[in-house]
């Protein structure tokens, strides 16, 4: 019986790890939406592109340089989208800026492609994460916890920042209405460029905690984009509410379901998405009654 | 709603010119591609009614095409049902998920719809992938082309297809613009453009949706049917959310709502395909710029940009032709 | 015709309607008067679907309509105007009676040949083009027209499903003096059968047109009587023209 214990709670672990990681990504591009009312399906190509520039730099400085370089990479790369892309679309409706973030993935797809070459890239897990940690009667690879920690940790931060600070105050008045927001003195342009930004900064930190656990490839960031789109869906656009329960419900369907149910676990997940839209086409907690 | 004007006729007599040229002129490999053109024209109309005219973005006309080739290929082979009937068989139950999705769908708007037309389709995917029945990563291969040797027509023969699968384009083409300009397309306009008013005045729109879904995917399936025929094999990646997204962009590139331009579309982007594939193995970068490129030029894709540069001046010469012979008509279109 | 019993509804700690209960025999003009936030355009939507009331019933034609949905309420002969223009844009003045008129007609949802073309759709949407003035703008997209065109295509497009009642939501709003004169010409035509229930803020436009006249308050039924009877009210003056005078 405790073996069967220490199962679930390995699973458990497996399950919130994955959230975390969804979570990363999923925040940045649900808040995006829900000022800019677009969905940026560029979100996991930049995703790739952390994992890529960490890659790189842990080539050259090891593990912690990539980590920290990543985010800050990718921002860059966000505001040369936002400024060569976005913002010459602002006025074009949400269905002309998804195409232009659709054309992003094709060309960023092989851009990677170009500058890093077909091969799969690998990136160590740094010597102070390397072993296993004993918790709850497992032993769990201290990186996975490390990413769980981390998950939580901008959960953490994220939420103090939404609801105690002036900026954070200024986001939700821009998610609730833009237009009033503006005639507050809110400069909205300002707050979508920095919004456009961390959002872009978090797609890059999680393709760099991501890149030890998969090998760094051109087409991960098609293969976490569904899954992220799944995740804000479900949760509702729009909000960080939404985002974490989307990420803990993917997490854990995802998870449990390859245990429980091995020959339905991949339909599981969209049959619930499917579910959900039918019952709340607006997701569990989006940020718009 | 969609009606013809003498610049969508023209294009027309000019496409299917060229493709009846190349159909009887081509080598094996320009006949290939010409089959590819036109297949993949099939499913660029049947994403058009849907998204073009209805504003229902779908992302899983990909999967309605992969329904209809798994459907004809286990029908045919696994079922032994003899071509014809395995045809049918495949169109209808294509036709009929779609509209179990479609009516589904129906309350969702904008990115909840492409995103629940998505999970739809990567469910059909995932299943295909992993039930044995599919074949599973392998698909299922064996599959036989239509036996028209009763009218002396043998579709084994690389030409005699290409030309079977023109002329099924055109029927479909045909089919498709009798939906969009019957009661039904005319409704459809409707909830285009105002969704809520229409409901006020007591239309069911989630049945309309549906019932246009279901027609879309009718002819989704039988693209599928002939991609399946074609190939002579299907694999799970027809399914893959990535064709419904080529097909999403060929239809942006060709002209959302213009059903002709979608037609040139698919002709430009297999050709591009092929052409740039040639080159260069990063085909993907020249679709994405060109994809950025034509969205943010702000026309309608290509032929959108044609109709806004030339249409007006010929159809006012056209007006002008016309006038004498049948005022009513010219005044309605006005 | 048209029956409410007890209608309540609210949003949250807010009560917008309350009890109201209205009964609008076959023919009946009504005017539904009432300060900005009394609960009209909310009653508008209960009666018609849009809004589910939290108790209450709507009655159509004898029939309990309340559980059904709003196209089914429309089918049954309820339609309505709205204050905000609801037109289809992009369309011709001719196309939007006729989609309306299609829905009537059951040609709606056919394969068959366009709704538009046929003779008992274009019969409706000429008549209604008659009734509403719209005659001279048929073949014009809605973006073509003045914004007092598209008022009349509005109450036109509710016309053209051959309605048994008629809600109206300020058919006149925005609209200059002049054009409200036009509407109170137009009301006048529409045949005598028609039940009509019109929310107005034009007092000289409520009075004239009105067989019956309601006064909503907070979402309370205040008033309901003859125009006559509620142009000598105190109470009316008070709660309506009173705080209409002060603004």
């Amino acid at each position: 019986m405790s073996l069967d214990l220490g199962f679930w709670t390995l699973q458990a672990l497996n399950a919130l790890q994955l959230s975390m990681l969804l979570f990363l990504l999923s925040i940045g591009l649900t808040v995006i939406f829900g000022l800019m009312h677009f969905v940026n399906l560029a979100h996991g190509a930049l995703y790739a592109l952390g994992a890529y520039f960490a890659a790189s730099a842990a080539a050259v400085g090891g593990y912690w340089a990539g980590f920290v370089l990543a985010p800050v990479a990718v921002a860059g790369v966000g505001v040369l989208l936002y400024s060569g892309l976005i913002q010459r679309m602002r006025k074009s409706g949400p269905m002309a800026q998804v195409l232009v973030t659709f054309g992003l993935i094709f060309a960023l797809l092989d851009i990677t492609r170009i500058v890093w070459g077909d091969l799969a890239l690998g990136l160590e897990v740094p010597d102070l994460l390397a072993g296993r940690v004993a918790l709850l009667g497992v032993e769990y690879p201290a990186y996975r916890l490390f990413i769980i920690a981390l998950g939580l940790a901008i959960f953490g931060a994220l939420a103090f920042a939404l609801s105690r600070t002036q900026i954070g105050a200024m986001i939700r008045a821009g998610v609730d209405n833009d237009a009033m927001a503006a005639c507050l003195g809110i400069n909205v342009e300002r707050l979508f460029f920095i919004v456009f930004c961390v959002g872009c900064a978090l797609a890059g930190l999680a393709g760099a905690v991501a890149a030890p656990l998969l090998s760094v490839t051109p087409d991960m960031g098609l293969q976490i984009l569904i899954p992220t789109l799944i995740v804000i869906v479900i949760g509702g656009l729009g909000s960080l509410k939404g985002a974490i329960a989307g990420s803990l419900i993917f997490g854990f369907v995802q998870t449990f379901g390859a245990v429980l149910a091995p020959q339905l676990a991949s339909v599981l997940i969209y049959a619930l998405l499917a579910a959900v839209l039918v019952i709340r086409p607006v997701g569990l907690f989006p940020a718009k009654g | 709603m969609f009606r013809h004007t003498p610049l969508r006729y023209g294009a027309l007599v000019l496409l299917a010119s060229a493709a009846l040229f190349q159909a009887f002129t081509a080598e094996y490999f320009g006949l290939e591609i010409l089959t590819e053109i036109v297949i993949l024209a099939m499913l660029v109309i049947a994403l058009d009614m849907v998204a073009g005219f209805g504003g229902m973005v779908s992302l899983c006309h990909g999967a309605l095409l992969g329904v209809g080739a798994y459907g004809y290929a286990i029908l045919s082979t696994k079922l032994g049902l003899t071509p014809v009937v395995a045809m049918a068989g495949a169109v209808a139950i294509a036709g009929a998920v779609a509209w179990v999705i479609g009516a589904i769908c129906a309350r969702s708007h904008g990115i909840y719809f492409i995103m629940a037309t998505l999970a739809f389709g990567q469910m059909g995917y995932s299943y295909v992938f992993e039930a044995p029945l599919f074949g599973g990563d392998d698909g299922l291969g064996g599959i036989a082309r239509l036996d028209l040797s009763l009218i002396g027509l043998d579709l084994n023969d690389g030409r005699s297809f290409a030309l079977f699968s023109l002329g099924v384009l055109a029927a479909i083409y045909g089919v498709a613009v009798l939906i969009l300009r019957s009661g039904l397309g005319r409704s459809l306009s409707g909830v285009m453009h105002n969704e809520q008013r229409m409901r006020a005045l007591g239309l069911t729109v989630w049945r309309v949706k549906a019932d246009v879904f279901g027609l879309s995917g009718l002819i989704s399936g039988l693209a599928g049917v002939m991609a399946a025929q074609h190939v002579m094999f299907v694999s799970p990646g027809l399914l893959s959310w990535t064709v419904s997204g080529e097909a999403l962009v060929v239809v942006i590139l060709g002209g959302l709502g213009t059903l002709v331009g979608p037609l040139l579309g698919a002709a430009v982007f297999v050709l591009l395909k092929h052409e740039v594939g040639a080159l260069t193995s990063y085909w993907h970068l020249v679709v994405g710029i060109l994809l950025i490129a034509v969205v943010m030029s702000r026309a309608n894709g290509i032929f959108g940009w044609i109709e806004a540069r030339f249409g007006a001046r010929i159809e006012r010469r056209a007006a002008d032709a016309v006038r004498d012979i049948d005022p009513r008509e010219v005044k309605t279109d006005a | 015709m048209l029956e409410t019993r007890n209608l309540d509804k609210s949003f949250g700690a807010v009560h917008v309607t309350r009890g109201v209960s209205l009964k609008l025999e076959r023919g009946e003009r009504r005017v539904i008067l009432g300060p900005n936030g009394a609960g009209k355009t909310t009653l508008f939507n209960l009666l018609v679907g849009e809004l589910t009331p939290d108790s209450g019933s709507v009655h159509l034609a004898g029939e309990n309509v309340t559980a059904l949905p709003v196209a089914r309420r429309a089918r049954q002969g309820l339609s309505r105007s709205y204050q905000k223009n609801t037109l289809f844009d992009g369309l011709t003045v001719e196309e939007n009676l006729g989609l309306a008129a299609a829905i009537h007609t059951g040609h709606a949802t056919t394969l068959r040949r366009d709704s538009l073309a046929r003779p008992e759709v274009r019969e409706i949407v000429a008549e209604v083009a008659n009734q509403v003035n719209l005659m001279p703008y048929l073949h014009a997209r809605v973006s073509e027209v003045s914004y007092g065109v598209r008022r009349q295509l509005e109450v036109g497009v509710a016309l053209a499903t051959r309605p048994l009642v008629l809600l109206m939501d300020e058919p006149t709003s925005g609209v200059g003096p002049e054009m409200a004169k036009g509407f109170h010409d137009l009301l006048n035509n529409l045949p005598r059968d028609l039940t009509l229930l019109i929310i107005e803020h034009d007092m000289d436009l409520a009075f004239d047109v009105a067989d019956t006249i309601t006064v909503l308050n907070y979402g309370e039924v205040v008033f309901d009587g003859l125009p006559e009877a509620a142009r000598g009210s105190t109470l009316l003056k008070e709660i309506y023209l009173g705080s209409w005078e002060d603004a």
